[in-house]
């Protein structure tokens, strides 16, 4: 940007400003006669649209300050207060985070609930991909009408369709009933909902629109020729699918998976609408409590963090995942590195 | 609509249950004697003098004239014809309310708004917590009147956030149930934080078909037959009771229960983790429990008073016991915070809410037991079967205390629910 203003000859006042939006316009030729004449209207011109960017940048940064980085910045400094007699004093302690790794309770429920994401996350993939693959490349008339069917739970409350599964898998319920009835089974079957089970179905069936939106986005932006052109060598379906469509369709599968895992790792309504005996209790229902009826506010401070940082970790591998490599490229730009060797 | 059939005494009523269930709702007998009664020794009739700025009036007021009317035996009408003595000129402003669901139902606050003039604004609360957090952020500026239960009050009256009461200026105080004005969790340092208003046990909740012979334990819940069959509060008020269970709780001393030493929370704890197997889910609101016992997923738990009564207008054969060992129970109260502005429109609520019409009204939507033991005569014989005097429960309950402890409590009920 501070290589346009030599250009410019005498640059106005305002141009420090003006220079960050103008600097895309760096490379243009400019008409000579400009640099004898300062603060043209052009350059007014420039430096308002300066000014706009400079405004339109305030409103996201300003966003970003006090929506994320306060509040973080507060979770962070209150998971080092003391908590004495039920009263918070203001002092430093690293206590918070010994009694969170000392206490068997803390660890264990963060890696029950990733043991509940991941399981969410695996079916959700195993779901969405075949229906993914179908929407993008084999249905032709009512595509949108079937991606609509899969995206319009979406708009469905949460908690109607938490208590919906209460009606379908509840001893009394309509899954058992059908079993009942053709004879698979003797007796209601308990297992199906207060129970582990009860609670990966549910967010399955809630999170796998996310997964499917990002995996279906990216098959559909492959273009028809890579795979033709697989298919001229010779390759069968398989093999293009193998080493053309899922190398492609990658970024869109790790997209899907990590919305698919942050999103039930955190969630806390499953496993208290059907969660059981062993299964009522994730991560999110402890810094519910913490921050609730336990008016610990500096422990589920401290639990939130290390949730925040497992998050961001994660976020960061998926990043570095699709950033990796031909995987890293979206498909149109892979078109450049396939048309390459040709 | 009563809590009906609960006694304290362990006797069996299974067989008068539908009886008394045909008979809730009906209008009162017992009150049909007209007479005349005297409400209050000084009434509250000049309310709307002084006060029509709705403004702070600190102070004792001057005695006016006692406020008598003719009991008619109808609550409604006997409410209607006592806010027309109580507010002869309305007082206006506004009463910002924070509580229990039900405890500013237009059933009895419509009258109280139209008679006084009052706009009533009510929040209802989630949890006891859940007040005492609003409050602390600086509730208490905005709100004027909150419904704490026995464990809040004492925070919110140590915190700070409630003014103490005048009762000088509410007549009917000393006319409430005299047990329930003695409890010490509204009381500090010789002064009168809290107007009793509702109470109720945390009673053994089952299905009388099937859970026989009839409990008097709460050792039933541990029964192998029951495996899986049981729903208990996802609290740390089950600890409580499984504390009970192992005979922790010294009736000499009730806030001992609420500030268990660790030893003692150990054995809690392992006892609790023998109840895991046996139950199918801890229930989170009265309508959780019911509809687990309803899906017939669940067969016996502990529950509220209410959720006996909501299952029995549901037909269902629910029956209550307070087990040998013993209950928890909470005892709500009126109490106004520090920064209440509308003190003529608060005090005229306060002594419209200790008449007994107004508490057979309470009664009617919410099936608790009342403060007021006169409001009995409102009442079906069923109804006022429902309302027991705290004296008659003896050491059997033990109202909720604000222990010093409940992070340790709330961690070791975590460790209980995420045992796998």
């Amino acid at each position: 940007m501070s290589g346009v203003a030599p250009a410019l000859g005498a640059p106005p006042p305002s141009d420090a400003g003006g220079a960050g939006g103008a600097g895309g316009a760096g490379g243009e030729p400019r008409d000579p006669a400009h640099r004898a004449r300062p603060a043209t209207r052009l350059d007014r011109l420039r430096a308002r649209r300066g000014w706009r960017t400079l405004l339109g940048s305030v409103v996201p940064v300003s966003w970003a300050v006090t929506l994320l980085l306060v509040p973080y910045v507060l979770l962070l400094a209150q998971s080092f207060w003391r908590l004495r007699d039920g009263v918070i004093t203001h002092e430093l302690t690293t206590e918070n985070y010994r009694r969170l790794f000392g206490t068997p309770l803390y660890p264990a429920t963060i890696l029950y609930s990733a043991g509940v994401a991941l399981r969410v996350t695996v079916i959700s993939l195993a779901l969405s991909y075949p229906l993914a693959y179908v929407l993008a490349f084999k249905v032709r008339r009512h595509r949108t009408l079937m991606y609509m069917a899969v995206i319009i739970p979406l708009w469905v409350s949460y908690l109607v369709r938490a208590y919906a599964w209460k009606i379908i898998l509840g001893q009394d319920g309509i899954l058992n009933g059908l079993l009942l009835s053709v004879g698979l089974i003797r007796a209601p079957l308990t297992v199906l909902l207060y129970s582990t089970a009860a609670v990966v179905v549910a967010l399955t069936h809630i999170y796998t629109p996310f997964t499917l939106m990002p995996i279906y986005a990216v098959l559909d932006a492959i273009p028809v020729s890579l795979r033709e052109a697989s298919q001229d060598l010779y390759a069968g379906r398989w093999r293009t699918w193998l080493h053309v469509t899922l190398p492609l369709s990658l970024p869109g599968v790790v997209a899907g998976c990590t919305f698919a895992f942050v999103l039930s790792m955190g969630d806390f309504l499953a496993p208290q609408l059907l969660g059981g005996n062993d299964s009522a209790l994730m991560v999110s229902n402890l810094v519910w409590s913490l921050f609730g009826v336990a008016f610990n506010w500096p422990l589920g401070a401290a639990v939130s963090v290390v949730m925040l940082a497992l998050t961001l970790a994660l976020l960061a591998v998926a990043g570095a995942v699709e950033a990796r490599g031909r995987y890293g490229q979206v498909a149109t730009g892979a078109v450049a590195e396939y048309a390459g060797p040709i | 609509m009563a809590a009906s059939s609960f006694t304290p005494i362990l006797t069996p009523r299974g067989a008068t249950s539908r009886a008394r269930r045909a008979a809730l709702g009906h209008p009162a007998r017992a009150g049909a004697v007209a007479g005349v009664v005297i409400v209050g020794a000084l009434g509250l009739s000049g309310c709307g003098g002084s006060g029509a700025g709705g403004r702070v009036s600190g102070g004792p007021r001057t005695p006016v004239a006692a406020i008598t009317i003719t009991r008619t035996g109808d609550a409604r009408a006997d409410a209607t014809s006592y806010l027309r003595q109580l507010c002869p000129k309305p007082i206006g402003g506004t009463l910002n309310f924070m509580v229990w669901e039900g405890y500013t139902d237009t059933l009895f606050a419509a009258p109280f708004e139209r008679a006084c003039g009052v706009k009533i604004n009510a929040t209802y609360m989630g949890s006891s917590d859940d007040l005492v957090a609003k409050l602390r952020a600086g509730g208490a500026q905005t709100i004027d009147l909150i419904s704490p239960s026995s464990d809040a009050i004492t925070e919110i009256i140590q915190a700070g956030l409630a003014a103490p009461l005048d009762t000088a200026r509410i007549p009917s105080f000393g006319t409430l149930m005299p047990g329930f004005r003695a409890l010490p969790v509204a009381r500090r340092g010789g002064r009168v934080y809290g107007e009793p208003w509702a109470y109720g046990p945390n009673p053994l909740i089952f299905d009388s078909a099937t859970v026989l012979p009839r409990p008097t334990s709460w050792a039933v819940l541990w029964d192998p037959r029951y495996r899986g069959k049981v729903s208990v509060q996802d609290d740390i008020a089950t600890l409580y009771m499984v504390a009970q269970y192992l005979g922790l709780d010294d009736p000499r001393d009730p806030s001992k229960l609420y500030n268990l030493s660790d030893a003692d929370l150990a054995r809690v704890k392992t006892k609790a983790l023998e109840l895991r197997p046996q139950v199918r889910k801890y229930w989170q609101t009265a309508g959780d429990l019911t509809q687990l016992f309803e899906s017939k997923e669940v067969e016996l738990g502990e529950g509220w008073p209410l959720m006996t009564h909501q299952l029995r207008l549901a037909s269902y054969p629910a029956a209550e016991v307070i087990p040998r060992e013993g209950t928890t129970a909470w005892a709500d109260h009126w109490v106004l915070t520090t920064g209440a502005q509308n003190l003529d429109a608060a005090y005229a609520w306060l002594e419209y809410a200790a008449q007994p019409f107004t508490q057979k009204l309470l009664a009617d939507v919410t099936g608790y037991i009342v403060a007021d033991p006169a409001a009995r005569s409102y009442m079906t014989p069923a109804q006022a079967a429902g309302q027991h005097d705290i004296a008659e429960y003896g050491a059997h309950v033990n109202f909720w205390q604000w222990g010093n402890r409940r992070d340790k409590y709330q961690e070791i009920w975590n460790a209980v629910k995420a045992a796998r």
